[in-house]
């Protein structure tokens, strides 16, 4: 099965008065239909970033300075406004984070969804309003022939993201770009909406790229994890390698970070302190060639203030270090 | 069969009773606007204006362009509001004179919401050198003295209903303008705009579908002023003696009977009294819809 998405080389750069600014450098990862990876990484490492270059909806001043965006073979980095317009929405589409915000209060909801159908496919209002109840059927909305009618303040927050799945599925997108969807809900609704968002994947065939930090999400839906520091992948590979045998010293202190809840007998010892990773991810401009994670790393010794890091790994596994802390830790 | 214990209903979650019923933000509003007494009183006001200027003249048959009687007989049984310097009826005038008043007020304030919304989304939302080419151009027309324009364009153009209508729409729109770009850069930045661009939405959509409807409340406010004041301005324009002397306004009839106000004080207090209550009635209207657009006044 080929790529869905492919991305070669990406590099992304803000344009400042004393000069041009990488934000994101030389990052490469591809999805496969029906297949999830996740991006990880601190808040400021490009994750939404690489979400916008996606979608083409780079803020002003940043641009795609090169390599590729290959959506089902057709570069979408070189495509003129008016084509990727004709993409968005209908071959590729995205959540946002805050369900409270991102849907128009003055239209109801079964209004936002149907009007994708009618804008991309050309449906009559009536089959748009058809499809639109069929799919907030599909993402598990109790009466949908009655909650089509709702404008968004009469909804829940679950179910607001809820809705926006089903405007982002609407028109069965090839490519579902899901940034931090479920980080403005409480616990239990980011579990089903994970769930539902596997179960409209496997329906459509839909390659989502999951833009999170909420590591077990990764852990539970995703097939890929690409680690992403200072506008680098640092680190790549399938999920259960990832979380199970990091090497980067960046995600180990990532998954070090994680609190673990202890039950039983471990419950009533006293709870470990929790690790974190000190110092800030630089600040834009202040990126050299050398290691981003350098700075901050306990290993970095030698070669990491002198070159920039190797990408070394096996197979699908990549990891960008001087030191990867493979088995030997 | 019959002793199966009913289902207990929490049990039954998919069945909730959801009444779900289309509150719209609009029905909202005008159910909030409904209950306010400001509002209200405005509203009745304007509405009783409106029927006499509508039916007024075809109750009161008498042409206000007429001799009817003695120049300056003070209101009694016979002229109600007495008549004018030249034995008009002034009752008549203000019936048939509020026609004109308020369709120019009404037209002018279309015209001022025209230019202004067009320029201001235009700027707000595109930004950069449109943005400052167009705030220029509004800048250019705020700094002029608005009124002294209007004449100006009078003047040149001829004193007909239409040119002074179009004189106001011309001199008045800036604020609307400034109003609709801060609204669209405020919008232009919230999640559903990205949202929708996301979704696929062009610029005109976006400016049309998605950020007016979501600027509207104070545009609809500064909407009801505008009217009040192109009613203001039209009175004004008469006054000065630039209405058009073919129709009657009240505008004009203050300013053909200014010289006598202080012998006959009906000539002008009864088109003053006029104005005064159709201004007032429209900005009691807009401050009714003002407290019902408020957030902070629903109760939710």
């Amino acid at each position: 099965m080929s790529a869905i998405l492919d991305i070669k080389n990406l590099t992304v750069t803000l344009q400042q008065s004393p000069g041009v600014v990488p934000v994101l450098e030389n990052l490469s990862f591809s999805v496969k239909a029906g297949k999830t990876i996740a991006l990880v990484g601190e808040s400021g490492c490009g994750k939404s970033m690489t979400a916008l270059a996606i979608m083409g909806l780079l803020p002003d001043g940043f641009q795609i300075a090169g390599g590729s965006i290959a959506l089902e073979g057709q570069d979408v980095a070189k495509l003129p406004g008016d084509a990727l317009r004709q993409l968005r929405g209908n071959r590729m589409s995205m959540i946002f984070q805050e369900p409270m915000t991102a849907l128009n209060p003055v239209y109801t909801v079964g209004d936002q969804i149907s009007e994708a159908l009618r804008l991309h496919q050309g449906l009559s209002r009536q089959t748009a309003r058809e499809r639109a109840i069929a799919m907030l059927r599909a993402v598990q909305i109790p009466a949908p022939e009655r909650r089509i009618d709702a404008y968004p303040h009469q909804l829940s927050g679950g179910m607001r993201q809820r809705v926006m799945i089903a405007m982002a599925l609407a028109c069965r997108p090839r490519l579902l770009i899901a940034d931090e969807p479920t980080t403005a809900l409480d616990v239990t609704v980011q579990a089903q909406i994970f769930d539902l968002l596997r179960e409209m994947q496997q329906d459509i065939g839909t390659a989502i790229v999951l833009i999170t930090h909420d590591l077990s999400a990764v852990a539970d839906i995703t097939d890929e994890v690409a680690v992403l520091y200072a506008g680098r992948c640092i680190e790549q590979g399938p999920t259960a390698t990832i979380l199970n045998q990091p090497q980067h010293p960046y995600t180990r202190g990532l998954i070090a970070s994680v609190p673990h809840l202890r039950l039983g007998l471990a419950a009533a010892q006293p709870s470990e302190a929790l690790e974190e990773i000190p110092g800030m991810v630089p600040g834009l401009g202040k990126r050299g060639p050398l290691c981003g994670f350098a700075p901050r790393c306990r290993y970095s010794a030698g070669p990491c203030l002198e070159a920039p890091p190797p990408t070394t790994g096996t197979g699908s596994h990549q990891v960008a270090c001087w030191h990867p802390q493979g088995e030997a830790a | 069969m019959n002793t199966a214990p009913p289902v207990p209903p929490a049990l039954t979650p998919a069945n909730e009773t959801v009444a779900i019923v289309r509150i719209s933000p609009l029905r909202e509003t005008f159910r909030l606007f409904v209950q306010n007494p400001t509002g209200m009183i405005g509203a009745c006001l304007f509405g009783m204006i409106l029927l006499l200027t509508l039916f007024g003249p075809t109750l009161y048959e008498i042409d206000p362009f007429d001799i009817a009687g003695a120049p300056f007989t003070s209101p009694d049984a016979e002229y109600w509001f007495g008549t004018d310097y030249l034995g008009r009826d002034i009752l008549a005038g203000i019936l048939v004179g509020g026609r004109a008043t308020l369709t120019v007020g009404a037209v002018a304030a279309i015209i001022t919401l025209a230019i202004g919304i067009a320029m201001g989304s235009l700027s707000g939302f595109f930004g950069g050198m449109l943005d400052t080419t167009l705030m220029k151009i509004t800048e250019f027309f705020q700094v002029l003295p608005t009124l002294l324009f209007a004449m100006v364009l009078v003047t040149l153009f001829g004193a007909s209903l239409q040119t002074i209508t179009l004189a106001i729409g011309v001199v008045s729109w800036t604020g609307v303008a400034r109003l609709t770009r801060a609204e669209f850069l405020r919008i232009r930045e919230l999640d559903y705009v990205k949202a929708a661009t996301a979704a696929g939405a062009g610029s005109s959509y976006t400016i049309l579908r998605v950020i007016l409807p979501n600027a509207l409340p104070p545009i609809i406010v500064a909407a009801a002023f505008a009217i009040g004041i192109s009613i203001l301005f039209e009175g004004g324009m008469s006054f000065l003696g630039l209405g058009d002397p073919n129709v009657m306004s009240w505008g004009m009839m203050i300013g053909q009977n200014r010289n006598y106000a202080l012998d006959a004080w009906w000539v002008v207090v009864m088109p003053g009294a006029a104005i005064f209550l159709a201004v007032l009635s429209i900005s009691l209207i807009g401050d009714g819809i003002n407290d019902a657009l408020n957030p902070r006044l629903r109760k939710r």
